[in-house]
């Protein structure tokens, strides 16, 4: 009789302990996306006056995309008093994309990036000081602080 | 013998588990029909009236956030008719709001604090007691005895001399009062015991211990529901943004640090709509909003059907889809899993599901109350009445059933383990309480 007892003790603690947690690695078991990246690189400090270029980065997976769907860039400054509609960016080759544009005014401004390949879609947008910040553009930026702390809601 | 130590061993379990079974039976009965009660609750937060012009959704949460302030928008959930209001989240000093907008003329309809919510409180009874962890336990614990309830009672009211169905399948109403009241637990048990196993086994996935470790395992091993659906967690947002330091600049310095400003803004929720809409998902899902640099919108819904489930992750700040898992793309297990729960929660075939549940549960409390009944008629006053019976230790293949089910069900085996110490410390050795219990 002992030995069941013990046999059931051993087997029951080991259960209990063996207890698994979730694989952080268990999402390779099921459908994978392959989602595009964009890096979106702003000349730094930018002034008003010059023609700069944009340029956007597209890669898949750590390797390069040269021949995306589309890749479209927009731009607007945040006072709406400028807006370059939807523009296709030129392929600079090498995964890299441009668009170049003359910044007349200093302010906030916008840049969004549309860019699709292999059913992945991806609209991105980079916000970049051009010259420097008006007093509304700093309100604003302040009211669009983001709330700090707290944790991703989960459901069920 | 072995008869006796069954049935002493399903007078025991019943005594304890029936009243929460009875419990789980009002509540769960009651719960069927959560989408009919809350819809009359809250018809008048859920309808608007359409007009020509929506207002974004953006529009919506900064309006929210306005009246508000200091709130946290966790989540945005875009009505799935013309007719039907948006809901947002919100979290404030840690308590949880359901705000209610008009997304025709952006005024706030309706505010819900989540603990006001009824439904949500006869969910909390059902699932764990209102008692949190420990009740989630009891309630697990209760419903895997009630297994052995099935088992055991599916033995003792198995039909042993052919006399046909009388007393097996319905009641024999001209056989004296104690056949009829026998045949008033065991008939009505028997027809509702494949819908209690499959209540339990349906409800069992969702249950803290048992539920979690089997959800993990079956995840894992790349058989059930792709993680962050039930268990594991959600891919991080793979736009590389800036560090930024925690804290963010007191509001009456208006020095902005000019670098922190050149960075990826995160999604509007409009264009996040839009990639929604793109992915062919429906209005009638749940937008959860990230709270951290690196985390994701997650798109989710739960809706009637299994096979409508989606869960997707969008990073933040492309809107690029880093997760898509819906119905089809759950594996086997994760399918069955999901199933079990839209059937369990009587929304998978509507009216008829519920009604069905309902039945079931009706089964259960007539069920539970009518063994008590049988057992208060025959109790002697001063002893708990349970039938006597020789050690369960002499009944070889009864003894591995029950260790089986303890292996199957740790925590039976666990509550196995305390019964056996009590009988053995206590019962066997004070004489009045090995009388009580007939021991």
């Amino acid at each position: 009789m002992n030995k069941i007892y013990s046999i059931l003790a051993v087997l029951l603690t080991s259960v209990c302990l063996t207890a698994c947690t979730a694989d952080p690695e268990a999402s390779r078991l099921y459908r994978q996306e392959a989602p595009l990246e964009a890096e979106i690189i702003v000349p730094e400090p930018l002034e008003a006056g010059k023609t700069e270029a944009i340029k956007v980065m597209l890669t898949q997976d750590g390797s390069q995309v040269e021949d995306p769907e589309f890749i479209h860039m927009e731009i607007w400054k945040r006072d709406g008093t400028v807006q370059y509609g939807m523009t296709e960016a030129h392929n600079d080759g090498q995964g890299q994309y441009s668009l170049s544009k003359k910044f007349e005014n200093e302010g906030l401004y916008y840049v969004q990036v549309h860019a699709k390949y292999h059913d992945s879609l991806i609209m991105p947008t980079k916000q970049f000081i051009v010259g420097e910040l008006s007093e509304s553009d700093k309100q604003a930026l302040q009211s669009d602080v983001p709330a700090a702390g707290g944790s991703t809601g989960k459901h069920h | 013998m072995l008869y006796k130590t069954i049935w002493r061993w399903h007078f025991y379990a019943g005594l304890i588990v029936a009243p929460f079974l009875i419990i789980l039976a009002i509540t769960g009965g009651i719960y069927l029909f959560q989408p009919q009660i809350e819809q009359r609750l809250y018809q008048e937060y859920y309808e608007v009236s359409p007009a020509e012009e929506k207002i974004s959704a953006d529009e919506q949460i900064a309006a929210v956030k306005e009246n508000y302030p200091g709130a946290l928008v966790t989540s945005y959930r875009p009505g799935e008719a013309e007719t039907r209001s948006s809901e947002i989240g919100i979290s404030v000093n840690d308590e949880s709001f359901t705000i209610f907008m008009d997304p025709y003329t952006g005024n706030e309809i309706a505010r819900l604090n989540s603990d006001d919510r009824i439904m949500d409180k006869i969910e909390k009874i059902h699932g764990e007691l209102m008692m949190g962890t420990m009740g989630d336990r009891i309630v697990e614990l209760v419903t895997c005895w009630a297994v052995v309830l099935i088992v055991s009672g599916l033995y003792l009211w198995f039909p042993r001399k052919n006399k046909g169905l009388a007393g097996i399948i319905y009641l024999r109403l001209k056989n004296g009062k104690q056949i009829f009241r026998r045949d008033l637990h065991a008939v009505p048990a028997f027809w509702v015991t494949g819908g209690m196993l499959f209540l339990i086994m349906t409800g069992l996935p969702w249950s803290g211990f048992w539920g979690t470790n089997f959800q993990n395992l079956m995840t894992n091993a790349g058989m059930g529901y792709p993680p962050s659906v039930w268990t594991g967690s959600a891919p991080q947002s793979i736009t590389k943004t800036k560090e930024i330091a925690d804290v963010p600049w007191a509001a009456e310095n208006l020095d902005v640090p000019k670098s922190t400003v050149q960075d990826y803004k995160a999604l509007s929720i409009d264009n996040l709509m839009h990639v929604a809409s793109l992915e062919g998902i429906d209005p009638g899902y749940t937008i959860y909003i990230p709270q951290t640099k690196e985390g994701v919108y997650t798109l989710s819904a739960f809706p009637a059907k299994a096979q409508h489930e989606v869960t997707m992750h969008i990073d933040q700040y492309s809107g690029a889809v880093l997760a898509d898992y819906r119905y089809d793309n759950y594996h086997f297990m994760g399918k069955v899993i999901a199933w079990g729960i839209t059937l369990h929660k009587g929304t998978q075939f509507g009216v008829i599901n519920q009604l069905i549940g309902l039945l079931v549960c009706a089964g259960i409390v007539l069920t539970a109350v009518s063994g008590y009944y049988i057992w208060l008629k025959r109790k002697p006053s001063k002893k708990l009445g349970a039938p006597s019976a020789p050690s369960v230790k002499k009944m070889k293949g009864f003894l591995f059933v029950l260790i089986l089910l303890g292996l199957l069900f740790p925590l039976v085996g666990l509550s196995l383990l305390v019964i056996w110490l009590l009988d053995w410390l206590l019962i066997q050795r004070i004489p009045a309480m090995k009388q009580f219990f007939n021991a």
